[in-house]
């Protein structure tokens, strides 16, 4: 590794190689902590701080005294059942963009670079659309007289037309459109490693397509499914968009909760405990992922070890 | 044969359910285009009648959009500058340097993608609330800035380990000061890197939606908070309008990135994303507060 700066010949005259070393890596420490810094001091003022005092607060009751009643409160009734179904939704959430991503990345990852490029393309444009934006488009196709539903009359399906909208089918499928693009990429990005000769050579020991796909194909894919499913779970819990406008009461989530207790009820310390409880959801699925990626690594180097 | 062949039904089915997925991507986007210029607002579709009637009243006296646009303009320029500054300097520490704690420092930076958006909002609002800077642009572009300077530095990271640290080198070892290899060299170098961290941390402050909705006050509201506003309580037709607008400058915005990373041509970078599969992917992210 080179430094950016004149090695320092005229300050050491004739040092002993060491001494030269060393001090060129000081300088390259020097020169790296104070690039460091305005991103350290901006994220420790803008984003742990106000963490911090949000725990804080949680933990304070009306008189300033410690307390832990505001999570008790968030354990409790109609709080309860919002939490439960934050975590529904999510499961249901991360369960259909895996399936769906599933099938999506794996037809992708047979196409020719070209035509896997340009469906990439189509898979990360809409990423980058606001999320607000795609809500709305779905609003006009699942309502009463939409696309959907016309479509779905006009080819008398029975049952048509349908609820689509304010519940909880509507934020499933709002809210899967918003994460797909993550799995699709995931998944993808572990699929195009595959070697697909694998699969050849368990076809010519004369296994069957589903023990391939049950017994080499998914194995191979596990890590990215794990990984996948977990961060689409992570992001769905505090996502608040599509639920809030394509749901009705009963798929209330808790970020809607923290917003109505902070912007109607000026209930500071209730909308704090609940942000903290959300926070430490993600560390725990992060914690999982950790734990099942390593989990992951020690099975797959099971006999390798001495 | 090396591959395992698929058979014709494997494929038929294949083939049609990931055109029904692209379609589930892609319809909603599509259907808010084509509404916009029907006359009928949001009744059927496709609408029996054309017009531009939803775009002119976005413009007409008295509307509340111009404000909105505006503001939104404004706090996404300050966030651009706000998170280049960060994320150039944090990618020169993270890349060309030897920084104690670098795997802190890193994990620090990532840290504002994958932890919930309520949360760093909710923060935030405890911490200007009191400073009496709710609505203030500086502040929601502050706040902006802690989810775009995470994209910025992943960019800048991969565009720094793409260029040559010998050229800087050479040019220190002619008598170049640290200042001139910066403006000489690695600056001109780290252009295409520059503007697509410039244009990703733009999309992401004018796309953000819970930020900007708990430091708003009643009247500095952004296009993001507006547009949520109108779909909540009011109806007004002209939203379409303004939606149809916001994919144009989200399409316009990802064609130029493509563009800039084509001219670079350096190649290093492939696709539209910045590296990192999954956090990088969380570049239009925070849209998705």
């Amino acid at each position: 590794m080179a430094v950016l700066a004149p090695a320092p010949v005229s300050t050491a005259p004739v040092p002993g190689k060491k001494r030269l070393s060393r001090a060129l890596s000081e300088r390259r420490t020097r020169f790296g902590l104070l690039n460091a810094a305005p991103v350290v001091v901006y994220l420790l003022v803008l984003f742990v701080y106000p963490i911090f005092s949000t725990l804080m607060l949680s933990l304070k009751g009306d008189d300033g005294a410690f307390t832990l009643h505001w999570y008790a409160d968030a354990f409790k009734g109609a709080n309860l059942e919002i939490l439960l179904t934050t975590l529904r939704i999510s499961a249901e959430t991360s369960l259909l963009s895996l399936v769906v991503g599933f099938v999506l990345a794996a037809a992708v990852s047979r196409l020719k670079p070209l035509w896997a490029g340009l469906v990439m393309v189509v898979v990360v444009v809409p990423h980058f659309i606001s999320a607000l934006v795609r809500t709305y488009g779905w609003i006009i196709l699942l309502g009463e007289h939409g696309v959907v539903n016309n479509a779905l009359t006009g080819l008398h399906f029975p049952g048509a037309p349908f609820q689509l909208l304010y519940n909880e089918v509507g934020v499933v499928i709002g809210t899967t459109s918003v994460m797909l693009p993550y799995t699709v990429l995931l998944l993808y990005a572990v699929m195009k490693g595959i070697d697909r000769r694998l699969m050849a050579a368990a076809a010519s020991m004369g296994a069957g397509r589903l023990t391939i796909f049950r017994r080499v194909y998914v194995p191979l894919v596990a890590p990215g499914l794990v990984n996948a499913g977990i961060l689409c779970f992570i992001l769905c819990l505090g996502y608040y968009i599509t639920p809030a406008l394509m749901g009705g009461p009963k798929q209330t989530m808790v970020a809607s909760l923290i917003d109505t207790q902070v912007m109607k009820q000026d209930q500071w310390n209730g909308a704090s405990a609940l942000g903290i409880i959300l926070l430490l959801l993600t560390f725990a699925g992060l914690l999982l992922l950790k734990l099942l990626q390593s989990a992951g690594e020690r099975y797959r180097n099971r006999g390798t070890a001495p | 044969m090396t591959e395992l062949r698929s058979t014709l039904a494997g494929r038929i089915t294949l083939t049609v359910l990931s055109t029904l997925t692209l379609l589930f991507l892609v319809l909603p986007i599509v259907v808010i285009v084509i509404t916009s210029f029907g006359k009928d607002a949001f009744g059927s579709f496709p609408p029996s009648s054309w017009t531009l009637n939803w775009y002119k009243v976005l413009f007409a006296d008295g509307s509340k959009w111009p404000a909105a646009v505006s503001l939104s303009v404004l706090v996404a320029c300050l966030t651009t500058v706000f998170s280049l500054i960060l994320g150039m300097t944090a990618a020169t520490a993270l890349v060309r340097s030897d920084l104690p704690l670098r795997t802190a420092v890193y994990g620090l930076v990532l840290a504002p993608l994958v932890i919930p958006q309520v949360v760093v909002a909710l923060g935030l609002f405890l911490l200007f609330e009191p400073a009496a800077m709710l609505g203030s642009p500086v502040a929601i572009a502050l706040g902006h800035t802690v989810l775009a300077s995470p994209i910025a530095v992943m960019i800048l990271m991969a565009t720094l380990k793409g260029i040559d640290e010998r050229l800087e080198d050479a040019a220190a070892s002619m008598g170049a000061s640290r200042l001139t290899v910066a403006r000489r060299i690695t600056f001109p170098l780290a252009m295409p890197g520059l503007i697509a961290a410039a244009i990703f941390s733009f999309i992401t402050s004018f796309d953000e939606f819970f930020i900007s909705q708990f430091l708003s006050s009643v009247d500095t509201v952004t296009l993001p908070v507006q547009v949520f506003n109108v779909l909540q309580y009011d109806v007004d037709p002209s939203v379409t309008a303004i939606s149809a607008i916001l994919i144009a400058v989200a399409v316009l915005a990802l064609a130029l990135v493509a563009v800039v990373r084509r001219l670079g041509g350096s190649g290093q970078q492939e696709g539209l994303l910045p590296t990192e599969p999954g956090v990088g992917l969380a570049a239009g992210g925070e849209t998705a507060s």
